[in-house]
């Protein structure tokens, strides 16, 4: 789909398309670092919190 | 069995730009008011697929969660969310405000919008951001050639469609913010 006009093919998602993917991706991607000061303010707590496997 | 490949990795949806969040901290503004201003501005993570945004998204807290003060930006990779960066010296901005707290859905249909390409100038766009303050939300979507008045307002109106905003939205050029800070008037009304 050119929508910008530039004769090069855009990828555009639907938000309903995009929508479809939120509750598969739950796990922070791998590799994923952000500094100790900042995740507290930023990151949901329940995930960030290590989970003990039994 | 003895020859089985393992399976391929699943395949992720790419996108057509890189983006990146970045967060700027009311605790570290706060430590250290005598910083340049944007120097509190740290980039989190960048994502080209579908689904690294949602991994990312899902675990960071949405606007109605985040400190008052804080900035939370969603700008496409390599353009840096201040007046400086070259991409959006030019630029401009549209705002919209919310009640306090009542951000979260138009703040992600706006990065929903953003990263599936859904407007018709979207090589304007440089990125959005969202300002938590005492007494409400504010998302911001910032352009590149403010000068271009017809993309700039296909943009405004686009954007209050996708998120069925019924306000009129003011677009302001960052050259005014710079000299005129908040008596900057806005240039396009849509």
């Amino acid at each position: 789909n050119d929508h910008h006009g530039n004769g090069i093919m855009t990828i555009m998602y639907s938000r309903d398309f995009l929508l479809k993917f939120a509750e598969k991706c739950t796990e922070l991607p791998k590799g994923f670092e952000i500094p100790s000061d900042m995740a507290g303010a930023l990151m949901v707590s329940s995930f960030n919190t290590p989970h003990e496997s039994y | 069995a003895k020859d089985m490949a393992p399976p391929p990795p699943p395949v992720k949806h790419p996108l057509e730009h890189s983006w990146t969040f970045w967060f700027d901290n009311p605790s570290v503004k706060n430590k250290q008011p005598q910083a340049a201003w944007g120097s509190s501005i740290r980039p989190v993570y960048t994502f080209s697929t579908v689904e690294d945004f949602w991994s990312v998204y899902n675990n960071i807290n949405q606007p109605s969660k985040l400190a008052v003060g804080a900035d939370f930006h969603c700008f496409k990779y390599k353009i840096e969310p201040k007046w400086e960066d070259p991409v959006c010296a030019n630029g401009g901005k549209w705002t919209m405000t919310f009640p306090k707290g009542k951000s979260d859905t138009c703040w992600l249909h706006t990065l929903l919008a953003m990263i599936g390409e859904q407007f018709d100038y979207g090589d304007e766009i440089c990125g959005a951001v969202v300002n938590v303050r005492l007494r409400q939300d504010k998302i911001a979507l910032w352009t590149k050639n403010a000068a271009n008045k017809a993309a700039q307002e296909s943009i405004g109106r686009q954007w209050k469609e996708f998120l069925d905003y019924n306000d009129s939205i003011g677009f302001i050029f960052h050259e005014d913010a710079k000299k005129l800070d908040k008596a900057a008037k806005n240039q396009y009304t849509v």
